[in-house]
């Protein structure tokens, strides 16, 4: 690819500037990441998970410590997280996929944090009881690795499931987000109570999904 | 459906086309159906309605339809002359690269515009450091043409308080209201305003042959799965087609418009699926491939007899950009609105379409109720949250869980002044994946339309807060960065000093070349470009064909 000299790799430090930046409604913030992502992979690693096999491009400790910051972004509590959500298997996807340029900043970042846990709290970053991991978070919130892995929890979180994420639309659940293929009026409730009816109980529970 | 032709490269056709979106879509039918032979070389896949699908980090993320990183075809952008262009994240001059251009992408909100809108020059006079101008054609004019549209393509609305005249009236009735919809009316009418009716290219009710809206809600930036968004992939290419006289050549990307001798455009030189560089003769050639990549190609085109570019006498070719300049003001409400479902709007405030000289600005504009970037879970998780959420942890979670349902936006947008500032040019350096020159958006919104953008922001909190909002934030008003809406830089009107092409979209230099879409609007409207786009698109093509057929061309 042809792409001069100013073309910068895609940073997630410059996409979270850019978000902040954006007001525009045409503009609105249709993120753009660097490469398409490889979705038979990411279906492969659904399968490979589904029969037990561990990760396909995160070592396994890495992996604990990626699960664990995740699941202090999306905490567990009396509804499910990041890790009930398998935001995990997401990034192992991604870090061999869409994301591989992005790879090492999330190798290196989760090294530092362990070290910097270590040298903290005398443990690696997952061991930490969750206080004292909130306690470090603060200390990398405004790090390439923290943004690129703030991205990769919301989209493992709501992402199509095909993708490795979203397990048992999990995530979808949390937001009240249903994926039906088609709907009919009302669609919530003010619009319901203008037409005089109720609005249909919405089940959170399990929809279909269209990939 | 008639097997499509394949026209020899070297034998002219009657007509190329240039771009198959909302304008080079309506040009091929017309123009096939009318008899003449045409081939729609446009540079984007040949997506069918079944591929269309529900996937966020693709299309969202990927750009799948954008072309997937680009196609390719880095961007440069400055907000002025005097800055270093960089490449952004995300192409300021955005749009898709498919069969159908982005009129398969878009959010279909569907707006004439009105008599006021072709005459501000003499109505208002100048401008300080803007190049207002009037129409050569007035509302009366391309009045039955947008009539057209909407029996042609299929548009469901009912008339507003302020609409001008029309000699027919909606093909289909209003789409469902929405929540946002009931709340903007409620707002607005505590107000003394006057909410309407959002008329949208999307189907109600089953029409021609196509099913209607089942109100999936990936909309904006989607592709329709039912085909009930009226692009022209469903409506007019398959007629185009139909006629067993129009190819559509899809995964053509042109570089260079060649002329003759004589000076007239007499091939169209672009890479295939392949990479190949091919040739395709012609009569006649009309470039449709929007507001920014028609400047390009006219100044890729340059040569020893055209040394600026083709058409570029003026030196108006690019210059004049328009976005549309806008606001966002988010509300959160007490109980589920669900907006996520269904399109994207159902109602609008259209009381500041006019410009007021109270206001102390020129400008005017409309705000409408909508999800906006809230009608998927990864945008809403990563850009629709109030500023004071917590961006990790507890406070985090508690806000994603209890916003997504109980959000809403209304989306101001606004005039947009013709600027020479604000263009789009060749980058010096950049080059895109064939070596073409990467297209340059230089842009920097006249501080009228930040006015109005904002003035019109204030309107809007004040509507989500009589409606009974219980949490309201706005994004700060500024210069665009971004534009979908890409208008006004290969201007029509009469004067071959001022303009690039005439009242029928002839270009001023070259007697068989046409220019016709976004890049023929003089003004920007008030927001929503792309009736207008289709309705000069079928006025072009009436024309286009007479002097076809009278040997003028
Ligand atoms: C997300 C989004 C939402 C939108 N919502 C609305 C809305 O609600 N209402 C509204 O009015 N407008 C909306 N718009 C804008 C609308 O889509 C455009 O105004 C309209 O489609 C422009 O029509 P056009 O014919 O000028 O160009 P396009 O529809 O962009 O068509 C140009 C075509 O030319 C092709 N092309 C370009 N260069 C070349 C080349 N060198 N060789 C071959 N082919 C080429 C392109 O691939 C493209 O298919 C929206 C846009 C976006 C992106
Ligand atoms: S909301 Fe309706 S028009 Fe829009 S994509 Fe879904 S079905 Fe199609």
């Amino acid at each position: 690819m042809a792409s001069g000299p100013r073309q910068r790799q895609a940073g997630a430090m410059s996409r979270r500037a850019f978000l902040q930046a954006s007001g525009g409604a045409a503009g609105g913030a249709w993120l753009a990441l660097q490469a398409p992502a490889v979705l038979a992979a990411a279906q492969a690693a659904v399968a490979a998970r589904a029969a037990g096999q561990p990760f396909r491009h995160l070592g396994a400790a890495e992996a604990r410590g990626l699960e664990a910051v995740t699941a202090r972004i999306i905490p567990s509590d009396e509804t499910p997280g990041a890790r009930e959500m398998e935001v995990v298997y997401f990034i192992d996807q991604a870090v061999g996929g869409f994301m591989a340029a992005e790879a090492d900043t999330l190798r290196q970042g989760m090294a530092s944090l362990d070290a910097l846990a270590v040298e903290t709290g005398g443990r690696p970053f997952a061991d930490l009881p969750p206080g004292a991991q909130d306690a470090l978070l603060p200390q990398v919130e405004d790090t390439s690795f923290f943004s690129v892995l703030h991205f990769l929890t919301v989209a493992g979180a709501f992402a199509l499931p095909t993708y490795g994420g979203n397990r048992d639309h999990l995530g979808w659940q949390l937001i009240g987000f249903e994926h039906r293929h088609a709907w009919a009026p009302p669609f919530g409730h003010y619009d319901a109570e203008a037409m005089g009816q109720e609005l249909p109980a919405s089940g959170h529970g399990k929809s279909h999904d269209h990939g | 459906m008639a097997e499509q032709p394949r026209f020899p490269l070297r034998e002219p056709v009657d007509f190329v086309i240039i771009g198959s979106g909302s304008a080079g879509g309506i040009l091929a039918r017309e123009l096939s159906v009318a008899g003449f032979t045409v081939v729609v070389l446009e540079q984007g896949r040949y997506r069918r309605t079944h591929e269309f699908t529900h996937d966020e980090l693709a299309i969202a993320f990927h750009d799948e339809y954008l072309g997937g990183q680009r196609g390719g075809d880095p961007q440069s952008f400055r907000h002025d002359a005097g800055e270093a262009a960089a490449v952004p994240e995300i192409p300021p001059a955005y749009y898709a690269r498919m069969v159908g251009g982005s009129s398969v992408h878009f959010s279909a909100n569907f707006w004439r515009l009105r008599p006021v809108d072709f005459k501000e020059r003499s109505l208002l006079g100048g401008i300080e450091n803007a190049d207002l101008a009037d129409w050569p054609l007035d509302y009366e004019e391309l009045e039955p043409y947008y009539t057209r549209v909407d029996w042609e393509i299929g548009v469901s609305g009912a008339p507003g308080p302020f609409d001008p005249p029309r000699s027919r009236p909606y093909p289909l009735p209003p789409m469902p209201n929405k929540s946002s919809g009931v709340l903007l009316e409620k707002g607005a009418r505590e107000l003394g305003l006057h909410p309407q009716v959002a008329p949208v290219a999307i189907l109600s009710q089953p029409f021609n042959n196509r099913a209607s809206c089942v109100h999936c809600g990936f909309c904006m930036g989607f592709g329709c799965e039912m085909g009930a968004k009226s692009s022209t992939l469903v409506t007019m290419i398959p007629q185009a087609e139909a006629t067993g006289r129009c190819e559509i050549r899809p995964q053509s990307t042109v570089h260079r418009i060649e002329t003759d001798a004589r000076g007239r455009a007499s091939e169209v030189l672009y890479y295939d699926a392949g990479g190949q560089e091919q040739a395709q003769r012609a009569k006649a050639v009309i470039v449709a491939a929007n507001g920014a990549e028609t400047p390009r190609l006219l100044l890729m085109s340059a040569s020893g007899r055209f040394p600026d570019g083709l058409a570029n006498g003026s030196g108006l070719v690019g210059r004049n950009l328009m976005f549309n300049a806008h606001s966002s003001t988010y509300a959160w409400f007490e109980q589920p609105l669900n907006d996520y479902k269904s399109v994207q709007c159902s109602r609008i405030v259209h009381d500041f379409y006019e410009s007021d000289p109270k206001r102390g600005f020129y400008g005017g504009g409309a705000i409408d109720a909508r999800p906006f970037l809230s009608a998927s879970p990864m945008l809403y998780a990563l850009t629709g949250l109030p500023p004071d959420t917590p961006r990790w942890g507890a406070g985090f979670k508690r806000d994603l869980a209890y916003g997504f349902t109980r959000s809403m936006m209304l989306a101001a947008s606004t005039t947009s002044l013709a600027m020479d500032r604000n263009n789009i040019t060749l980058d010096p350096e950049l080059k895109d994946r064939y070596g073409r020159p990467a297209m340059r958006v230089t842009y920097n919104d006249h501080p009228h339309d930040l006015a109005m953008a904002t003035f019109l922001q204030d309107w809007a909190e004040r509507i989500v807060a009589a409606a009974g909002a219980e949490k309201i934030w706005r994004k700060p008003v500024g210069p665009e960065t971004i534009g979908a809406h890409l208008l006004g830089t290969c201007r029509m009107g009469d004067d071959p000093a001022r303009a690039v092409v005439d009242r029928y979209h002839r270009s001023h230099e070259i007697p068989n070349l046409f220019i016709c879409d976004g890049s023929s609007m003089v003004t920007s409207g008030r927001g929503q470009p792309t009736m207008t786009i289709m309705a000069l698109a079928f006025r072009a093509a009436e024309h286009i064909g007479e002097f076809a057929r009278r040997g003028e061309i």
